[in-house]
């Protein structure tokens, strides 16, 4: 295509008119076409596979984490479970006092107790 | 499970793609790839920088593919984000080669080298880049929309998410402009 055949072709697109559909195919016929380079899909798809990795690995740590934290969870409601019973069978009561091992305790005790005499 | 995906319309793609299926995702790449290189290219010429703004249309499009409804048609959508990030890169430069530099529309500097027995067609080439170069930004994305994408001054408006006045206004300026300057090529 001759440099003045282009020219008026660009001239024509601006115009709002004109079917632009046919001078666009037309300058792609004429060598004015573009394109990324060789490899392009298939880098695309190996950025993708490692963000999609990274995603897993969170996910997993994440999944990791609320298990450790049920069984932290679940061995301190059973280790709060079995120290109740215990105080209860030894205490024989579920008392505020007997709760804080104060139930076989008189006030003369605890005043000796923290005085020392 | 599928093999190919050649014949498989925009759709399926799309929902194969949501699925995890690479397969797809990489026949969307395949199919639009010219496509955002003619919004790209057109924009920041054949630079290094261009095939990286390119990369990240489509990782942006991977990302967003949970939030396409099919209201437009997926070029339609896939055309606004290579706009977006490109405008969005002009800018990034610009204000780059401002805070550096003195030259501030340095964008488009790399031109094809010259292929042998092509010499007409990459003059061509040559023309339209150089036509596109010293445009403003705003004026050259709606040249590129219509001349290298070949689309009506509706769909370019849609595209751009501009009033249809601006479009024609933008156009008109664009072609006061490139008057002089098409003289010169």
């Amino acid at each position: 295509m001759k440099p003045s055949e282009l020219k008026k072709l660009i001239n024509q697109a601006l115009d709002p008119e004109t079917d632009t559909g046919k001078i666009a195919e037309r300058l792609q016929n004429e060598g004015v076409s573009y394109d990324f380079k060789d490899g392009f899909t298939e880098k695309i798809t190996d950025r993708l596979s490692s963000v999609s990795l990274v995603l897993k690995r969170e996910t997993e740590f994440r999944r990791n984490l609320n298990l450790v934290f049920y069984r932290i969870a679940i061995t301190g409601i059973a280790a709060i479970i079995i120290l109740a019973l215990s105080i209860f069978i030894a205490q024989d009561s579920f008392s505020f006092n007997s709760l804080l091992g104060l139930g076989d305790s008189y006030d003369e005790t605890i005043v000796c107790l923290l005085t020392g005499n | 499970m599928r093999v190919s995906y050649k014949l498989a319309d925009d759709d399926e793609l799309v929902k194969a793609s949501l699925d995890g299926d690479k397969l797809a995702f990489g026949e969307i790449v395949e199919r639009y790839r010219k496509n955002v290189a003619r919004t790209v290219k057109g924009m920041l010429g054949d630079t290094v920088y261009a095939e990286d703004i390119g990369q990240e249309v489509f990782i942006n499009l991977y990302n967003s593919l949970g939030s396409f409804r099919g209201e437009a048609k997926l070029s339609t959508y896939i055309q606004r984000i290579a706009v977006n990030l490109t405008l969005n890169e002009i800018k990034r430069r610009k204000r780059f080669f401002s805070m550096f530099s003195h030259k501030g529309n340095e964008e488009m500097t790399e031109v094809e080298i010259a292929d042998a027995g092509n010499e007409e067609k990459v003059e061509a080439k040559e023309i339209v880049n150089k036509a596109l170069a010293d445009l403003d930004p705003k004026f050259r994305i709606v040249v590129t929309m219509r001349l290298l994408q070949g689309y009506s001054t509706k769909e370019t408006a849609e595209i751009l998410n501009l009033p249809l006045g601006t479009v024609l206004s933008r156009l008109s300026r664009a072609q006061e402009q490139l008057k002089e300057k098409i003289k010169l090529l």
